[in-house]
């Protein structure tokens, strides 16, 4: 905070001023939030780039090439692909017919369904699957029973499938929430004039209402693709070799740090994210054309006929499968045996004394990232905000475009970018390189969380305007005066919004922090979890911490809420 | 009480403003002075650079060239929270996170006014406005002329020496508007303070103001009291925004100090005049249309044929045509007139209220 | 006021930024390590107890990421202390000139033998120290055996029946030492030749391979898989903790020390020896007895103090002798080729091996129709070879170990080789296999 401070005030009243050059206070913290931003954001993936086609000989297209006659690393990229295509279909499978629901009637409860059907939001992918292994896994209850009662022997959570549905458990509340949404606002006028040419039913459906939510449904169904495409915490908890994720680990950390083929396979990630992401931007610009202008909700239907009982049914299917993972976690959290039976056979708190009590520093040492992450994140982000609505310095969106380039940047990629970069970073006066010490989580977190933190306050800013501050200043208050109490109070609870989500996030960030882990002692939750996940002893102290994990998650999105008054818009 | 409410009015001089946008002037060479107390109008269309004008001697806009001065003082640089002004904003600009008194307190609070006497007159200023008990409520809870009010307090709760208006009743409905506007003329007299205000509305610029300078593209038009304005305007431009004159393409057809004879639809008119004009230069003959005659035996000057009539119930006006096709509004028509569309009728142009002004091809 | 706060904040910034070993009272000590939780949780309470003032610093990571670590950062370790069960790690780091010498006090070698079934306990030459000692074998939850209706194995042969298909897990030696300590047995007890035969034919049967070794105890417990290959304390300390689980030591084992060492240029030299000190004391000797710990002690003398049933290396004679510098040798073709031929070819091995169990169901019902299985059983019998693929001959791993382990071009080269042998050589297996069952239908 002490830079902005000092820095933010000189350009607040000159707000509407227009005076050509630069203003030099706003041009000292635009160089600062550079230099912040540089670090943590371009160093880093301008690393992995390079590690990816610079050798010893200088430049080579060498490694990547080998990516593409290396089988094993086509046989990932299949399989990440795969696992992206079929989480995003599981997910769309999901959520559409509540979405339609959702969007289209009203009926009592309605509101509880939603709550209902966004409960998965909270669960990390990685966490779910510990759950899902105890539910759908090979010695999970819902296997058990389908044998023993049908004969019939099916695992749906192992391998590729498992990771499948992981995902698609935990994202398709987000296909639903935007697909409702967009139900909800499609302009009824655009359905009515296709009844009056005489469209009814399910050619209605087809011909004039699906392309016109689409776009809105492409934008989540592409965010579950790049996920599941590039997760690493998933396929290592659910055992899966054959991704891009893990084997870009196994390569910077198991081989080398300075393997070409993990930063090749890096690249290969970024690209497929940035491909896609691409291609979500370009679907999503069809949008505002077919929504409401003014805002409005169109009146939702009553439930009449069989149609919308049977999605009814349907969704609550939906909400039960979405539930699985967390009914998994939270009684593995609490066994003491629990092997080849429907329920636990003993039951204890011991996992809650070993992660609270006995080994709390990894609630502890989460806690203290996050909430780091958390500020330093919302004051870059305020910072990068106010000057690009206020700034008097050149080129104000290159900050922003910086800053929210993590936002196409797997998590992976980002952890290998740091690895390489702050392990060569002595802190000066402890001899030890950056990576040995916390504040490289904090980092890591900033830098992949600074996206949706630099969105949420740069839209608080847009909010605040101009004349606001100039009041402010013809009614005598000075630069530093307007921006305490006029821009920070109204762009603070946007901000703190953000900021809680940045810290939830954060509390569960996995791919990165695998990578930069050196010390179990700096061990945050996420990394505790998979450290106990592998416990010879069982997951019970993993699954209590990942019980813990959810709670941080669903307490902090409540409140994130609450302040912003918006509904979750959470990804890790 | 009313004498100590009495603030200390500046007089406010402009010199030569000039102020580009880019390659767009926004003000050309704008010189301007306001009397001590005086309630002075920039009036204007859109993008004519009132506004500019306006945010220039607040301080939130730095000039390129020229200097802002007052009471003789340069304050061309001095930064806007010096300059002891109030401003109500189009959009009133009240702070959405603060209650009614804070809005209202801000100016104080900032001048370190101790806090038994923010209240006091924080409570006065609510007072005045008529807003009296809703110091707890916000911005949001409040309806667009209340807005207005806490806006309108807000600027003058610090004893400004200078209150500057930038199109303040815009965004009320015509009643309100009405309403406001006066409440504003009497706090204004009341106070006694120098009021600089921006509109594009010609009436409330006529109704509010003790002098109207007329903007065009960055440049002064004509200045003066309003009934100089509609009166004698000096510029076509004028005699057009301002009270919507006829301009009724003529010619001169013989030249004359204080008078010239022009050419209408084949009639000769003598219309006095201080412009320089010669004899074959085209001129626009403007005439409001309250100063025009009808006369059903088409007996007049000239001859023109009723297009439309609009029945008023206490008036009735109507648009004619000319016979070399020239419309022309005319007003102020006695409402039994028997006129009818299509009929041809007769005008008489009262020439001692018509003027004329060059024309360019 | 604002000015006070604002120094507060900076001493508070400034105390976080610091590590909080760097705060150091008397001093710390870094212990890279590869053991579970309950294991270096248990030894840091228990040296700091025994040490006022001193903190143990844990570093966790899979041997081979240690090793990885130990390497990159040769000559500036951040570490000082390397602890964990693979003794050809150590070979490998003593060879590669990584790590330091020293011989604890005297008093503290008391009651160690020189030996344990052969292999020497601690480093002839003094550069690491065992201080447990571990077999390796197999561990089944009797709950998933009862369920599934199968025999209890004793033997590592006893994993090749049909019967175990899917239902067996084991770790990679890639990523994980004591897994690479059980393959390196396998390969010495059975010889080059045969026991890659084994392994391969026996990941033909396995449902899954982990990621870490904890991987595998972990799942058995759970019930996923019935049958883990694993080091012994993972099934003692799981049999100790009451899960239903049992643990064997097959014939061909090996017993082999688990080790510390300090490392070259360690930034912490006394701490690394306290740490290695303490662990030889009878107090950090008797900790290894713990139900959630499970090992051997080294000093024999403490065995008539050991709980029930708990095995005594002493006594036990193991059919391998450990060649540990062989093991070195071969480290890194013998992982990469793991990797290759089995870890990332697993899928197409158990289709092989899925295919050939089909096939000879097929030809036993052949056979017991009178129909004619002789052409059958030829393919079967070619079937079973490709399925069984050793892609380098003892002689040739010999020759190119030292090249797979220096040069990364050859590696990769190598890599791609064996793969496309792999996928092959299974691939053929299938097909073969088909035929079989064709050629009897």
């Amino acid at each position: 905070m002490e830079p902005q401070a000092a820095a933010v005030p000189a350009g607040s009243a000159t707000a509407g001023r227009r005076r050509p050059g630069y203003e030099p206070a706003h041009l000292l913290l635009y160089g600062l939030l550079l230099a912040v931003v540089g670090v943590l954001v371009v160093l880093p993936i301008a690393s992995v780039l390079r590690g990816a086609v610079v050798d010893a000989t200088g430049f080579t297209v060498a490694h990547v090439a080998r990516f593409f006659y290396t089988p094993l690393y086509l046989e990932s990229l299949r399989n990440s692909v795969y696992a992206g295509v079929g989480a995003t279909a599981l997910a769309s499978l999901l959520a559409l017919p509540p979405a339609f629901l959702l969007g289209r009637y009203r009926f009592r409860g309605q509101g509880l369904l939603v709550t209902w059907l966004t409960v998965p939001l909270v669960i990390p992918p990685f966490v779910g699957a510990i759950g899902l292994n105890q539910t759908l896994g090979r010695a999970g209850v819902l296997t058990l029973l389908l044998e023993d009662r049908l004969g019939v022997q099916f695992v749906a959570a192992e391998g590729l499938r498992g990771v499948i549905l992981a995902h698609a458990l935990h994202y398709f509340p987000f296909i639903l929430l935007t697909v409702t949404a967009a139900l909800a606002n499609v302009d009824p006028s655009l359905e009515e004039a296709a009844q009056v040419a005489g469209a009814r039913g399910l050619r209605l459906l087809w011909r004039v209402t699906l392309p016109l939510v689409a776009p809105a449904y492409a934008a989540g169904a592409i965010l579950v693709f790049v996920r599941a495409t590039d997760d690493l915490g998933t396929p290592l908890i659910l055992n899966v070799k054959n991704m891009l994720g893990p084997q870009a680990y196994f390569r910077i950390t198991t081989i080398a740090r300075e393997d070409p083929d993990g930063y090749a396979i890096s690249l290969v990630m970024l690209l497929l994210a940035l491909g896609a992401l691409g291609l979500a931007t370009r679907l999503g610009q069809r949008r505002e054309v077919a929504t409401l202008q003014t805002g409005a909700q169109r009146a939702g239907q009553l439930l009449r006929g069989w149609g919308p009982w049977v999605l009814l049914a349907v969704s609550m299917l939906v909400g039960f499968a979405g539930l699985l993972p967390h009914l998994g976690v939270v009684l593995l959290s609490v066994s003491r045996v629990w092997s080849l039976t429907y329920l636990p056979t003993g039951y204890t708190l011991d996992h809650y004394e070993e992660i609270l009590f006995r080994a709390p520093q990894f609630v502890l040492n989460t806690l203290l990232y996050s909430t780091t992450a958390a500020v330093l994140a919302v004051a870059v982000a305020v910072g990068i905000a106010y000057l690009q609505h206020r700034g008097r310095v050149p080129a104000p969106g290159l900050l922003d475009f910086a800053a929210t380039a993590p936002i196409a940047v797997p998590g992976v990629v980002l952890g290998v970018g740091f690895l390489r970069v702050f392990d060569h970073w002595a802190v000066p006066g402890l001899g030890v390189p950056l990576t040995a010490l916390w504040v490289v989580f904090p980092m890591l977190y900033v830098a992949r969380r600074l996206p949706y933190a630099v969105r949420a306050t740069s839209a608080a800013m847009a909010q605040v305007h101009p004349t606001l501050e100039e009041a402010a200043a013809v009614s005598g208050a000075r630069r530093w005066r307007i921006f305490r109490r006029v821009v920070l109070p109204l762009v603070l609870t946007g901000a703190v919004a953000a900021g809680i989500l940045v810290f939830v996030t954060a509390a569960v960030e996995f791919s990165g922090t695998v990578l930069l882990i050196s010390r179990v002692e700096q061990s945050p939750l996420s990394y505790g979890i998979y450290l106990y996940a592998q416990s010879p002893r069982g997951r019970g102290a993993a699954a209590a911490l990942g019980t813990v994990a959810v709670v941080l998650v669903a307490l902090g999105t409540y409140v994130a809420n609450r302040i912003g008054g918006r509904r979750p818009t959470l990804t890790w | 009480m009313q004498m100590a409410e009495r603030v200390l009015a500046v007089e406010v001089e402009l010199d030569r403003l000039t102020k580009h946008f880019g390659i767009t002037a926004a003000v050309r060479g704008l010189s301007l002075s306001v009397g001590r107390g005086e309630f002075f109008t920039l009036l204007g269309p859109s993008g004519c650079g009132k506004t500019t004008t306006l945010r220039i001697v607040a301080g939130l806009v730095e000039p390129d060239e020229g200097r802002v001065l007052f009471d003789g003082k340069d304050v061309t640089r001095m930064p806007p929270w010096d300059r002891n002004l109030g401003m109500v904003f189009q959009n009133y600009a009240l702070w959405p996170h603060m209650t009614v008194f804070d809005n209202v307190a801000f100016g104080l609070v900032e001048r370190k006014v101790p806090g038994s006497e923010v209240r006091r007159r924080v409570r006065e200023a609510l007072e005045k406005v008529g807003l009296a008990g809703m110091e707890g409520r916000f911005p949001s809870q409040l309806s667009g002329g209340q807005q207005q009010r806490v806006a309108l307090a807000r600027a003058l709760v610090v004893r400004p020496g200078l209150l500057l208006l930038d199109e303040p009743f815009s965004n009320l409905d015509a009643k309100l508007r009405v309403q406001m506007r006066s409440e504003l003329s009497r706090l204004q007299r009341e106070l006694g303070i120098t009021t600089l205000y921006v509109t594009h509305d010609q009436e409330e610029a006529l109704v509010l103001s003790d002098r109207i300078a007329v903007l065009d593209s960055g440049r002064l038009v004509q200045a003066g009291s309003p009934r100089e304005l509609y009166e004698d305007p000096k510029e076509v431009f004028v005699a057009d925004f301002l009270g919507g004159a006829n301009l009724l393409p003529a010619v001169v057809v013989r030249a004359g100090t204080g008078e010239v004879e022009v050419e209408l639809s084949g009639r000769r008119l003598g219309v006095p005049t201080d412009a320089e004009l010669a004899t074959g230069q085209a001129v626009w003959l403007s005439v409001r249309p309250e100063h025009v005659e009808v006369t059903s035996d088409s007996s007049g000057e000239l001859r023109a044929t009723v297009q439309a009539t609009d029945y008023l119930g206490w008036t009735l006006q109507a648009e004619l045509v000319l016979e070399d096709g020239t419309c022309l509004q005319v007003r102020g028509l006695d409402p039994s007139a028997p006129l009818r569309p299509g009929q041809t009728v007769g005008l008489r142009i009262r020439p001692e209220r018509a003027r004329v002004f060059p024309r360019r091809a | 006021m604002m000015r006070r706060c604002q120094r507060v904040l900076l001493v508070l910034l400034a105390t976080w930024l610091v590590p909080a070993g760097a705060l150091a009272q008397a001093g710390q000590v870094v212990v890279l390590t590869s053991f579970p939780r309950e294991l270096f949780e248990t030894y840091k309470a228990a040296f700091e107890r025994a040490n006022p003032g001193w903190s143990m610093v844990v570093v966790s990571k899979p041997t081979t990421a240690g090793i990885t670590q130990l390497r990159e950062r040769a000559g500036r370790p951040d570490v000082d202390v390397f602890w964990a069960s693979a003794v050809d790690a150590f070979v490998y780091l003593k060879e590669n000139n990584l790590l330091e010498r020293y011989t604890p006090p005297a008093e503290l070698r008391r009651g160690i033998p020189d030996r344990v079934a052969g292999f020497p306990i601690n480093d002839p030459d003094g550069y690491f120290v065992g201080f447990a000692v571990s077999g390796y074998g197999i561990m089944w939850n009797t709950v998933y055996m009862e369920r599934r209706r199968l025999p209890e194995p004793r033997e590592w042969e006893d994993l090749l029946e049909p019967v175990y298909f899917g239902h067996i897990i084991m770790s990679t030696p890639a990523r994980s030492g004591t897994t690479h300590l059980t393959v390196e047995t396998l390969l010495q007890g059975y010889g080059w030749d045969r026991g890659w035969r084994l392994l391969v034919q026996m990941a033909g049967n396995m449902g899954a391979l982990t990621e870490r070794s904890f991987g595998v105890p972990e799942a058995v417990i759970a019930g996923q898989y019935g049958i883990g290959i694993v080091i012994d304390f993972f099934g003692l300390s799981a049999i100790a903790s009451g899960q239903p689980v049992r643990f064997v030591y097959p014939k061909v084992t090996s017993l082999v020390p688990a080790n510390v060492g300090i490392v070259r240029g360690a930034p912490n030299p006394e701490g690394a020896r306290r740490f290695v000190n303490f662990l030889l004391t009878d107090e950090g000797q008797k900790l290894l007895f713990r139900p959630e710990i499970a090992r051997l002690p080294v000093r024999a003398s403490l065995y008539v103090q050991a709980p029930k049933g708990f095995p005594n290396p002493f006594r036990m004679s193991p059919g391998v002798r450990f060649d540990a510098n062989l093991s070195a040798a071969r480290y890194q073709l013998v992982t990469r080729m793991f990797d290759q031929v089995i870890t990332f070819r697993h899928a197409e091995l158990r289709r092989a091996w899925e295919a050939i169990y089909a096939a000879e169901r097929a030809v036993e019902e052949a056979r017991r129709r009178g129909g004619d299985v002789s052409r059958a059983e030829r393919l079967l019998r070619q079937a079973r070879a490709s399925a069984r693929l050793v892609p380098v001959s003892e002689a040739t791993a010999m020759e190119i170990a030292r090249e797979v382990d220096r040069d990364p071009a050859y590696r990769a080269a190598k890599e791609r080789e064996w793969e496309a042998l792999a996928r092959q050589a299974y691939g053929r297996a299938v097909q073969l296999a088909n035929e079989a069952a064709q050629a009897v239908r």
